[in-house]
């Protein structure tokens, strides 16, 4: 393994040079520095070619990647390309992660090490997603990500839990290592991370292409929400140590999902998959359902794996079913009891919540005083899930008094108490009351 | 429609009187649920999708077995103090979210010896310097090591293990006789599967008697100076620590159902080419040999 040195320069391919500050970190394929480059800092990631099968057609397709640029802003895209050095060995630059970003890793762990730079101790900060909202968006954003590069024609390959970094508070998603990114059929050496891989590349008998892409994106889903893997359970405990072979078998020929509803021999295990346990009793059964269906039969026929776009809307779905409640217990809206078909009642403090209608779907959504709707959930035309097109606000000068508000760029049509239908243009707003009713254009919503 | 913790009312907003009787009533359900609330509060935190504790782990343990004989002595112990105190924090997060892993130290010169009554996990390791003394007990060691590498000792994390990193770092030729005791440590299923490497320090080392430990020459490498030593050490404890903390990926190269009997052994293999690598990537060390100038 050829490191750089601290000080040391790299030379840029179109000019210029980089100069290394210090080391980020190490992977598999190499290691990632500090480095300046024309007055601004970047991350460099310098290949070890030992660990690469062939090292021209690799950088030959980030040079290709380069060009295309990334799918879209939510990638930590490769920039530039160094120039290669006589015995082979090149790099390229990416941008820096923002400082308001975890890597996933520290999600999972619930906590990230902060290293006194003199003592050479560590400190556990802890990391967790400041509110569930932040967390589904956290997941929409990811499925999001992959449904574009898939658009895009290109696969992830190596898809696990290194490659995210997600801004808690608000989860924003930057995937990062896209280097092994290649257009669906090409494949440059990489097998992928055991447990993320899809059970046919484990077994040999396939390459990383777009279908084990969604295998791994529903490991990296399960892993997220229930804090687990999706199939380690008692058949898997049971051999005690995790040999080659019997990771083999279980993560490859005889991959047994834990809650697989036709086959209960791999259980999660109390005591060590207590994660999955319980959050496996709070979401809702159409998630749960999702991810029966891509840990069964999509086990073995790629075909019945969950597309991207299916994903997406599972989970916008799952945002607007989350009731933040004023006493503080916040959870979907399937944990909170049902005293009738419109309304929700928290368990905790037996808050009474209403519900929306809309045209479009055959559920009730729940509403709470700062709820929203985003323009795709009032527009079946659009994609759009980050713009908040409506919101449940309480009147500024009459207290009490609720009120959606129309945040979008269309105008509305609501019915008032008095029977008739008045134009909400953007901006404005009018009272909820029993017998509303929301015509939005496409889509119409009653109380 | 909502309004937090008020009772759904419609009308209540616009209706004074109605609002307080709202409010009265929220007053008493409040005081009554106090109790329920104390009662059950433990429930609402146990169904918080985002009360999560760290996601389960497979566990690691690192075994570090070294040579404190009194050939040690010196520079040798000096350098190899120092090279583990530092590889310690820099392979802290091999685990990531994966794996725990834990370091044990057993120490071999008359006496043979724990560093730690038990194996402590990397992020709390502290490396307590070790001095150097007496004669090479090997065989010892390799029967402590044996004793401890059982599920009701060392190993005894009740969730899944990967086969544990065992290392060995001597100087010399052991001075008991450790065939016996090596002999029933390889009977051992954990040293079986277990990623096994070794570091001959200087010329009384012997490579074929730590291949004999390691069951593969491709794992034993020699340093003959300082420089080479604390490189060699890093290199094989971060490349082990990578590979024994991690599922193996089985299939690149193959296009083909693979077998049991393909993947056997697979890490060890792969550890052994890896440290192969490094060692013709390794510059020569200019530093002075560890047999002259003593």
């Amino acid at each position: 393994m050829i490191e750089l040195s601290i000080g040391q320069e790299v030379e840029m391919e179109y000019g210029g040079k980089a100069q290394v500050l210090s080391v980020i970190g190490s992977g598999g394929q190499g290691t990632v520095y500090l480095v300046r480059y024309n007055g601004m800092k970047w991350a460099l990631k310098w290949y070890d070619v030992d660990k690469i099968r062939n090292p021209k057609a690799f950088r030959k397709n980030i040079q290709n990647n380069i060009s295309d640029g990334p799918p879209s802003n939510k990638f930590l895209w490769p920039k530039y390309l160094t120039k290669e050095n006589a015995d082979g060995t090149f790099g390229y630059l990416m941008e820096l992660k923002p400082e308001s970003f975890d890597s996933f890793v520290d999600i999972l762990n619930t906590y990230k090490l902060t290293v006194d730079p003199f003592t050479g101790r560590s400190s556990k900060k802890p990391v967790r997603f400041s509110s569930l909202y932040a967390m589904v968006t956290a997941v929409i954003n990811i499925v999001n990500a992959f449904r574009q590069l898939h658009r895009a024609g290109k696969s992830y390959q190596d898809l696990n839990d290194g490659g995210f970094f997600i801004n808690v508070d608000t989860g924003a998603v930057l995937v990062c290592d896209c280097d092994n990114i290649a257009p669906d059929g090409n494949n440059f050496g990489i097998g992928g991370k055991p447990g993320y891989m899809a059970p046919e590349v484990v077994r040999g008998v396939a390459k990383p292409n777009v279908q084990t892409d969604k295998y791994s994106l529903a490991v990296v889903l399960f892993k997220l929400l229930f804090r687990g893997d999706p199939m380690e359970g008692e058949k898997v405990v049971k051999d005690v140590c995790l040999t080659e072979s019997s990771e083999l078998k279980h993560y490859g020929q005889n991959a047994v999902f834990v809650y697989d509803p036709e086959d209960s021999s791999n259980r999660p295990v109390r005591g060590i998959h207590d994660n999955v346990i319980k959050f496996w009793r709070i979401y809702p059964d159409y998630i749960k359902d999702a991810f029966v269906r891509s840990f069964t039969a999509g086990i073995l026929e790629p075909t019945k794996r969950i597309i991207e776009n299916e994903w997406q809307k599972l989970f916008i779905r799952l945002r607007s079913e989350i009731i933040q409640c004023g006493c503080g217990r916040t959870n979907f809206c399937s944990m909170f009891e049902r005293p009738d078909i419109k309304t929700f009642k928290c368990p905790k403090c037996g808050s009474l919540f209403g519900s929306l209608k809309f045209s479009n779907r055959n559920y009730r959504t729940p509403l709470y005083l700062g709820s929203v709707f985003y323009a795709c959930e009032i527009d079946p035309d659009s994609e759009d899930f980050q713009t908040v097109a409506g919101e449940l606000v309480e009147n500024r000068l009459k207290p009490g008094v609720l009120g959606f508000k129309n945040t979008s760029e269309l105008t509305w049509r609501a019915k008032m108490p008095n029977g008739d239908f008045y134009e909400i243009p953007p901006g404005k707003g009018f009272p909820v009351w029993q017998g509303l009713q929301i015509d939005f254009g496409k889509v119409q919503a009653t109380l | 429609m909502s309004k937090n913790k008020k009772p759904a009312a419609p009308n209540a907003a616009g209706n004074p009187a109605a609002a307080a009787a709202d409010a009265a009533e929220e007053i008493k359900k409040n005081a009554q649920s106090q109790f329920e609330v104390a009662d059950s509060l433990l429930d609402f935190e146990e169904d918080d999708p985002l009360s999560a504790t760290s996601v389960s782990k497979k566990s690691l343990v690192i075994f570090f077995l070294i040579d404190t004989s009194g050939s040690m002595k010196g520079k040798k112990m000096g350098e190899l103090n120092t090279v583990m105190e530092e590889l310690i924090p820099e392979i802290r997060r091999v685990g990531e979210a994966d794996t725990e892993v834990k370091i044990a130290v057993l120490t071999f010169g008359t006496q043979v010896r724990w560093m730690y009554s038990e194996p402590i996990p990397i992020e709390d390791f502290e490396w307590a310097r070790l001095r150097a003394d007496g004669v090479t007990s090997m065989g010892e060691a390799f029967k402590e090591l044996s004793a401890r590498m059982s599920r009701n000792s060392f190993l005894n994390s009740p969730s899944l293990s990967f086969a544990p990193v065992i290392f060995l770092m001597t100087d010399g030729y052991p001075s008991d006789d450790y065939k016996p005791a090596l002999a029933d440590l390889q009977q051992n299923s954990w040293y079986k599967f277990g990623l096994k490497a070794a570091l001959g320090i200087g010329n009384e080392a012997n490579d074929d008697m730590l291949a004999e430990f390691t069951g593969t020459p491709d794992t034993v490498v020699h340093a003959y100076s300082g420089g080479q030593l604390a490189q060699m050490i890093k290199i094989i404890a971060v490349t082990s620590a990578q590979i024994g903390s991690k599922s193996m990926t089985l299939s690149d190269d193959t296009n083909h159902e693979l077998t049991a009997e393909e993947v056997r052994a697979a890490k060890q293999k792969l550890l052994g080419q890896q440290i192969q690598d490094s060692m013709t990537n390794l510059g020569d060390a200019d530093a002075v040999s560890f047999d002259t100038g003593w």
